[in-house]
């Protein structure tokens, strides 16, 4: 389920946030997430943001890697 | 003044047939042996011929990087491009809705006129139809072409070894991103452009490094996936892909990430897929690098014994996988 | 290969202990560990199975056949994310019916489908609203922006579902769960620390990238090694453990608890969503009057023991012959990587 994609946050006005993928925007719904800026990374599901998120994955791996090791 | 539109009389076969033809076709197609008559009369042409035909239909007929002119030239240059045949002659037949906008029709013809010189190709015969309103969507485009076998091409799908490297002349999926986004359906905004060309030069460049190609095969519909599954069966052989050297637009891997597409299964309509010996690979990499349609070439993948009829991917991972075979409808996948 | 991911695949292919069951729970983790050919990394002994986290393998044939009515005896716009397509119902699927003239739009958003029914006010738009707690917030959006608006021409024929139940049905099917990283975004991680808690059930949170999908394989391998329950959020960029308040906030407002039934797994208690008395004029089952429709999955088709792992894709019957990825007879043949369509194209290869 469930295919997410980040973006970045482009314009947030009431509920509608723009957001860019790789030079892809579209218009999605911030209905459930407050306080969104421009310049925020979400994660993007089916036109709404659902999370507020880091840019990318390397930290978090390195962080988790470095308590496993 | 209201815009002037395409009307059923334009296709009687009257005095405004005749108008037709000679303000937009012929304004565009000329050339000395564009006929007027029932057939065109061609001088000899030395050698063997490539000789192929292709209908084309696209919604909307416009989009960012061309139009249905274009790629009606581009698609029939292509193919013949494909088979080692210099593009020579080209006929055209067009079905055009009753309605369709005239200034249109010229932009269109323009567009052939444009794409028919660049590849050195003369339009020398067409047809008009046009039908009632809602019985083809806009124009419908049907070319047909002949083009001169140059001496020493061989190509064919069937013609794939073991050990051959695969070579693509360019990123892949952006024609077929470009009109999923031309018809408005998921929303999404991009400027990505289709990458539509005629392709002969790209072929001479090939030939300027050797003859000795094995296949050469348009990616168009289905894309460069459909493609190398085509091969891997009529060659009977294997082919394994290094999934990270597959060049793919960061816009095509944005609007591919949204709607859970794969750009490998996106349609191309300027990109050829090349299987040819493995050491002359490189060397054509580097000569195509220099094209004006061909700038991010890359050896993407070799031709195997084992794995008969499958595409196996290299991954990101260091393990392998396989290339989902094609289904045919693309559908975005959300959950 | 930067040096994390070789480090966790060094953890990975180093594995040598009793063999392991892990279960993913996600149609986009089990289309990821596909792509990246994780499935030919892991040693002997540890199996990756899929459990019944793909909305398309556990939606009901009834389901199916109950769009088609909706699109041909009453003549609705079905707007529908593009995986329902192509899966069969008990006579024809949304494309074949499609063939036969209805309407069938595949759209990104449920609030897609909204907006097609704020522009034409004469059809009447149906969105097929099914997935898991990550898609059901959109469906909530959908229908609350369009009783907001007062859009009589817009309803949801709901079919969503909760995984909380699932994961006590499943409990002891597998040594570990990969739990997906895009619904706990939403539900937080409160039901996993539980379920680790208090029945000993183990599992990470993935998330989806090459990276995040090694990382979460390498924790839940050393976890299983120590032999100690373990619970451990990898994808922490994504995943917060009380979730996103507003989503379940909007889940709740709209949607309540129903029991849901599960292609493979049968009815499971309080598994599923359904619109709430207030949104009932939004449910196309109610609006249209709908009769019961009880779907026939093809009685050779076997996707549900497959589903549970109760036999492999090979043991069906209809597997290879009839069923195939160009004509699937049952849900598990359709998407690229569901079990059978997997083994389909695998086959002989590894």
């Amino acid at each position: 389920m469930c295919v997410g994609l980040s973006a970045r946050v482009v314009s947030v006005k009431d509920d509608t946030a723009l957001i860019d993928a790789g030079g892809a925007k579209r218009s999605i719904s911030a209905g459930v997430l407050d306080d969104l800026e421009p310049g925020d990374y979400v994660m993007v599901h089916a036109g709404v943001a659902i999370a507020k998120i880091t840019e990318t994955d390397e930290q978090e791996a390195e962080d988790i890697m470095g308590e496993l090791l | 003044m209201s815009e002037q539109t395409v009307t059923l009389a334009h296709g009687a076969g009257g005095r405004q047939t005749s108008e037709l033809i000679e303000k937009v076709f012929k304004a565009h197609f000329s050339n000395p042996e564009f006929t007027a008559d029932d057939a065109a009369v061609l001088p000899k042409i030395d050698g063997r011929l490539g000789f192929t035909t292709d209908g084309f239909i696209v919604s909307p007929w416009k989009f960012n990087g061309g139009n249905i002119g274009k790629l009606s030239i581009c698609g029939t240059v292509n193919d013949l491009s494909c088979m080692g045949a210099r593009p020579k002659y080209m006929t055209c037949a067009f079905v055009i809705e009753e309605g369709f906008s005239l200034s249109a029709l010229e932009e269109i013809a323009a567009a052939m006129e444009k794409t028919a010189n660049e590849a050195g190709v003369k339009i020398v015969a067409g047809d008009t139809k046009v039908a009632g309103k809602g019985q083809v969507d806009g124009v419908f485009i049907t070319t047909t072409g002949v083009g001169e076998i140059v001496p020493g091409a061989d190509t064919s799908g069937k013609y794939a070894k073991p050990g051959d490297a695969i070579i693509v002349t360019g990123d892949v999926g952006r024609h077929g991103c470009t009109i999923l986004l031309a018809r408005d359906t998921y929303g999404i905004d991009s400027d990505v452009d289709s990458d539509c060309a005629p392709l002969w030069g790209t072929v001479e460049d090939i030939f300027s490094v050797t003859k000795d190609v094995h296949v050469i095969r348009d990616a168009t519909r289905g894309g460069v996936g459909t493609v190398l599954y085509e091969i891997a069966e009529q060659s009977d052989v294997g082919i394994t892909l290094d999934q990270s050297a597959i060049p793919v637009d960061e816009r095509v891997k944005g609007v591919c990430g949204l709607l859970g597409l794969e750009p490998l299964y996106l349609a191309c309509e300027g990109r050829l897929v090349i299987f040819a010996p493995d050491d002359k690979a490189q060397a054509i990499v580097d000569k195509l690098r220099e094209g004006k349609y061909s700038g991010n070439a890359a050896i993407i993948g070799h031709v195997t014994e084992e794995n008969k009829g499958r595409v196996i991917l290299e991954t990101e991972i260091g393990t392998q996988t396989i290339l989902p075979q094609p289904k045919g409808e693309l559908l975005p996948r959300i959950c | 290969m930067n040096e994390m991911m070789t480090k966790a695949r060094e953890i990975i292919t180093g594995y040598k202990g009793r063999p392991l069951r892990i279960m993913e729970v996600c149609g986009t983790h089990t289309h990821e560990i596909f792509r990246l050919g994780i499935r030919k990394l892991v040693p002997q002994g540890v199996e990756i199975i899929s459990g019944p986290g793909c909305p398309v393998c556990v939606t009901a044939v009834g389901f199916i056949d109950e769009a088609i009515w909706l699109a041909l005896e009453k003549g609705c716009v079905i707007c529908t994310f593009g995986d329902l397509i192509k899966v069969p119902g008990t006579e024809i699927s949304l494309a074949g019916a499609r063939s036969k003239g209805a309407d069938i739009r595949p759209v990104y958003s449920p609030l897609d489908a909204v907006e097609l029914a704020r522009q034409d006010r004469d059809k009447q738009v149906v969105f097929l609203a099914v997935g898991f707690e990550t898609t059901t917030p959109s469906a909530c959006l959908a229908a609350k922006t369009a009783k907001e608006e007062g859009l009589d021409n817009f309803s949801l024929l709901t079919a969503n579902k909760t995984m909380p139940n699932a994961y006590n049905a499943l409990v002891g099917s597998a040594d570990a769960f990969i739990y997906p990283g895009h619904v706990n975004a939403i539900t937080g991680n409160a039901t996993c620390i539980r379920l680790c808690k208090e029945k000993g059930v183990s599992g990470v949170v993935a998330g989806f990238t090459a990276s995040e999908l090694m990382t979460a394989l390498a924790v839940c391998i050393r976890g299983l090694e120590k032999g100690e329950p373990f619970f451990k959020n990898c994808y922490p960029r994504v995943v917060k453990d009380e979730g996103n308040p507003a989503a379940i906030r909007i889940m709740e407002e709209v949607m309540e608890p129903c029991n849901s039934e599960w292609r493979g797994l049968g009815l499971i208690p309080m598994s599923g969503m359904k619109l709430r008395e207030e949104y009932s004029g939004f449910d196309a089952r109610v609006k249209f009057d709908m009769p019961k429709i009880t779907g026939k999955p093809n009685p050779a088709c076997r996707c549900g023991d497959v589903l549970q792992g109760k036999c492999k894709p090979s043991d069906c019957k209809v597997f290879g012959k009839v069923c195939t990825p160009l004509h699937p007879v049952g849900a598990c043949m359709v998407s690229d990587e569901g079990a059978c369509s997997a083994y389909y194209q695998y086959s002989g290869l590894i």
